[in-house]
């Protein structure tokens, strides 16, 4: 908060006196405009209340006294089954096994966010390389490379991940590796062609008559114009990486129970109809999924009209 | 006598039904009076809806259980049973096309039935009355070269001549006219018409099931015309030639099965079928909760081939809806298959203590609960079900409202040699309340010292890839795996239970996971299916109820209920045995 308050305070304090020019850094400006956007920085402050959430996990655990697959057949189930709704004991009530729903909630976050976070950031990684590597040396190379990210968007997720999983068994390394495999290509054609348009550019061409290798020019002179798109593609894929990962639990070939993930959660109260007698099984992992991919959604929006201010509010 | 419990409440309902009959009669009109017994309202089309289809038209064939609630309406059997609420009642043999069930002479080897007069069959040139010879034909297609039935193995080995008759049927080729020459030409030397009202059977050894058997769908009499088409074929399917009082009208796969009133079948003919509806509609491809929903609006009947979910039957109890029928199935579901032939963990599954501890750890009542509560679900402590003769209540491993003793099973482990616990691999299905099962077994047996790896299995996969695949369960890919048997027919079924899944007698089979084999057992079990006095069977087949738990090769863990609903416009709704479902023969409409 006191990152983005401090421009606000900055331009409030240059309105009262405008005999001084402030001078502000790009990442000043950024936040300036970032902070003029209202569901920004709502957005923003979903996210750091949900890294709180899942990173004091054993916290509100220990608090509760629930363990995350702690069975609570005696206070959190009716004999035949029911489980119990909000309450003193059980904020959010319980699960058919008479677990937490609560603590499982935070535990489950953990997981979304785990698998949010490292997919978008190695699929991103993956698909800046060959994007640069593409748009960079054409010809055969960026051919070849092309192909591969047809090839690849060609594939039908739920098909590959239904025979991956067979195969394998599930496993949440699994889910990671596919959800990658299936992200990395729309920004490594987003990236490739902005490449080819920078490698035309006069800087380019400086670095390279001053004798720069291709590593170099690629590394040194283009990647650092290529941080707002990474920045606000890899924003983007967190969503998508997270929805990815709970369709997968979803379909019972995510994380494997007992260990809580939401896509599990939702995918346990839609089998037997539970969530007909019990439906804040549906209610609150199906909120918390929703809020989160919404924010991170609107801070990724937020993060694009703010770094590339030409292209804001066009649409 | 754990099924005492739905008795006392189906018949409380019974009574309800009565008192209602007797002072809400108007609504009726003049058709139903006062009297309990009086025949119900006849007429109306019974609505079903189900999920899936039938598994096979052909009786031969036919071994889902949904199935038979169509067979009852389409075939007639030897023997059958009456669809009454007294469960004891409900499982006694009773004659169907025999006029009794005959007692069997010649030491228990040979059975004489009488065929009863002016049942008949709906034969394309008019109907045609039933003959004994029509048995022995049902009997001989049963192990056709083309689809062999799955109760054969009952009666390839019982019936005397009936394994030359197969054996030798096997090398004909599969289609109709060859099969039909075969059948024609051979006998089975076992089966004999003595005239068209007479039928001789001999047996191998006695056999205190036998009668059981013969109420299967599988052992439904043929007429001559079905030679004509191969078994189940669409030609058969579309040329049925029905026995029952339906009869089909029409058949689309996956879509609908429609029945209309059978012209050849007469009521003073069958004891056991009322009839009371016109007809039978079977619209199939629904969900579950899509089929509660319409029986609740009453927008149709009654259910084919569904489960209602815990959350279904909690809302309805709650409602207080009286249509919410319970009774035993005689299942037991799950159990635990222990893996002996595996060498994980240096072979700890092949010592007993380890075994006799999985058997305290688990926590049995946490399972019933998870099902849905006592009232969905027993604790099961045998291998045989509710409902099946030789079923007792003994518990070889007791825990205190069978909620488990970690603390006996920890001590058993570590006089196994296990102080520090074990890790076993258990895999499950990843359908129905299957992952929740797993969940709760894992969670009981880790309170044991077990470390359970769960593997979530695709429900097509698991048997093949894991317990029926003879590599995989050697090579430990799995060490416990929860499984379900339900028994072939009601009543005297112990056979059915043990036979498939705890004998072993070189060649591997397929239910028998583990090849176990028990030469004790086997002699009780020997004598037992010879028995032919119920009490004496009943005893024996306890006895090697004990011997197997005694092994701790299977953890039984409970034994579902199977709980019925159905719309608001049936009456007289009790459950036929067979089909585990209310009787389409037997139910009327307001």
């Amino acid at each position: 908060m006191s990152v983005l308050k401090t421009p606000n305070q900055a331009a409030a304090a240059a309105d009262v006196d405008q005999v001084h020019v402030v001078q502000r850094s790009s990442l000043a400006l950024t936040m300036r405009r970032l902070s003029r956007d209202p569901a920004s920085v709502i957005a923003a402050v979903f996210i750091i209340v949900l890294v709180l959430f899942a990173v004091f996990a054993p916290t509100i655990a220990a608090w509760t006294g629930h363990g995350p697959d702690e069975q609570f057949r005696e206070t959190g189930l009716s004999p035949s089954g029911i489980p119990v709704g909000p309450g003193a004991e059980f904020l959010f009530g319980t699960d058919q096994l008479g677990r937490d729903v609560l603590v499982r909630l935070a535990y489950g976050a953990r997981i979304s966010l785990l698998v949010g976070v490292v997919a978008s950031i190695v699929a991103a990684t993956i698909g800046v390389t060959v994007g640069m590597l593409a748009g960079y040396f054409g010809g055969r190379v960026d051919t070849l490379l092309s192909r591969i990210m047809d090839l690849v968007m060609s594939v039908p997720f739920l098909l590959a991940a239904i025979a991956l999983v067979s195969v394998l068994g599930p496993s949440l390394q699994l889910s990671i590796a596919v959800i990658i495999f299936f992200t990395w290509t729309p920004i490594g054609r987003v990236i490739r062609g902005q490449v080819l348009a920078l490698k035309q550019r006069e800087f380019v061409e400086a670095a390279r008559s001053l004798g720069a290798g291709h590593l170099g020019i690629m590394f040194r002179d283009i990647l650092p114009n290529l941080m707002v798109p990474i920045i606000i593609y890899s924003t983007l894929m967190i969503p998508s990486a997270i929805v990815f990962e709970a369709t997968l639990s979803f379909l019972g070939m995510g994380i494997v129970p007992p260990t809580a993930s939401w896509g599990g959660m939702l995918s346990e109260a839609a089998g037997n109809s539970i969530y007909l007698a019990a439906p804040w099984l549906v209610i609150i992992p199906g909120t918390a999924l929703l809020f989160t991919t919404l924010a991170f959604n609107l801070l990724g929006d937020g993060l694009r009209d703010a770094l590339d201010p030409r292209a804001a509010r066009k649409a | 006598m754990k099924t005492n419990r739905p008795a006392v409440k189906a018949l409380a309902v019974l009574a309800a039904a009565v008192l209602l009959g007797t002072t809400a009669c108007s609504a009726g009109g003049d058709s139903t009076t006062g009297s309990s017994d009086a025949p119900a309202a006849t007429g109306g089309t019974l609505k079903v809806l189900g999920a899936g289809d039938v598994d096979h038209l052909d009786p031969a064939l036919a071994a889902y259980v949904p199935t038979t609630s169509v067979m009852r309406a389409i075939t007639r059997q030897l023997i059958s049973y009456k669809t009454v609420d007294d469960p004891v009642q409900r499982i006694a043999p009773e004659g169907d096309l025999a006029t009794e069930v005959p007692e069997p002479t010649n030491d228990g080897l040979t059975y004489t039935f009488t065929i009863r007069d002016g049942a008949k069959w709906n034969a394309p040139d008019g109907a045609r009355e039933i003959v004994a010879g029509d048995f022995a034909r049902g009997l001989k297609r049963l192990c056709n070269p083309s689809q062999s039935s799955a109760m054969l193995t009952y009666f390839y080995e019982l019936i005397d001549g009936m394994a030359e008759f197969c054996d030798g049927f096997a090398t004909v080729a599969t289609d109709a006219p060859a099969m039909k020459e075969y059948i024609e030409g051979n006998e089975i030397s076992g089966v004999k018409s003595i005239d068209d009202k007479t039928l001789e059977i001999d047996l191998v050894n006695p056999a205190g099931d036998f009668v059981y058997m013969l109420s299967l769908n599988n052992a439904s009499p043929a007429p001559v015309e079905v030679l004509e088409y191969e078994p189940d074929s669409p030609d058969y399917r579309s040329n049925f030639i029905s026995s029952g009082p339906y009869t089909v009208a029409s058949y689309t796969a996956d879509k609908e099965l429609k029945l209309v009133r059978n012209p050849a079948w007469n009521a003073d003919s069958d004891p056991l079928r009322a009839a009371n509806v016109d007809g039978i509609d079977l619209t199939m491809g629904l969900t579950a909760d899509a089929i509660t929903q319409q029986l609740q609006a009453g927008s149709a009947d009654m259910s084919f081939d569904i489960n209602l979910s815990p959350a279904l039957i909690q809302q309805l109890k709650t409602a207080n809806d009286e249509k919410l029928v319970t009774i035993a199935s005689g299942a037991v579901n799950p159990f635990i298959w222990v893996n002996t032939k595996t060498s994980n963990n240096d072979g700890a599954l092949q010592k007993l203590e380890v075994r006799q501890a999985l058997q305290y750890a688990v926590d049995k009542a946490a399972v019933v609960q998870t099902l849905g509560g006592e009232e969905v679900a027993t604790v099961q402590n045998g291998i045989f079900g509710p409902g099946v003769l030789g079923q007792k209540d003994f518990d070889l491993y007791p825990s205190e409202g069978s909620k488990g003793d970690p603390a006996k099973a920890k001590e058993l482990l570590t006089a196994a040699g296990y102080p520090n616990g074990l890790t076993v691999k258990m895999p499950y299905r990843t359908k129905d309340q299957e992952p929740q099962i797993a969940q709760t077994i894992q969670a009981s047996l880790e309170k044991a010292g077990f470390t359970i790896e769960l593997i979530p299995v695709n429900p097509t996969d698991y048997y093949s890839k894991f317990l029926t695949n003879r590599d995989s369960t050697a090579a430990g890919d799995w060490d416990i795996a929860p499984v379900g048997w339900t028994p072939d027919w009601q009543g005297g079924a112990a056979r059915s239970v043990y036979q498939p899944q705890f004998t072993f007698t070189g060649t591997p089979q397929s239910y028998n996971y583990v090849d176990y084999n028990n030469d004790t057992a086997n002699a009780l079990a020997a004598k037992a299916i010879q028995a032919t006095d119920p009490a004496e069977a009943a005893d024996l087949w306890n006895q090697v109820d004990k011997t197997v738990m005694g092994d701790a090769i299977v953890i039984p863990i409970a034994s579902p209920k199977a709980v019925l609903y159905h719309g608001d416009r049936v009456q007289n709704f009790i459950p036929y045995a067979l089909s585990v479902q209310g009787d389409w023969t037997n139910v009327s409409l307001k």
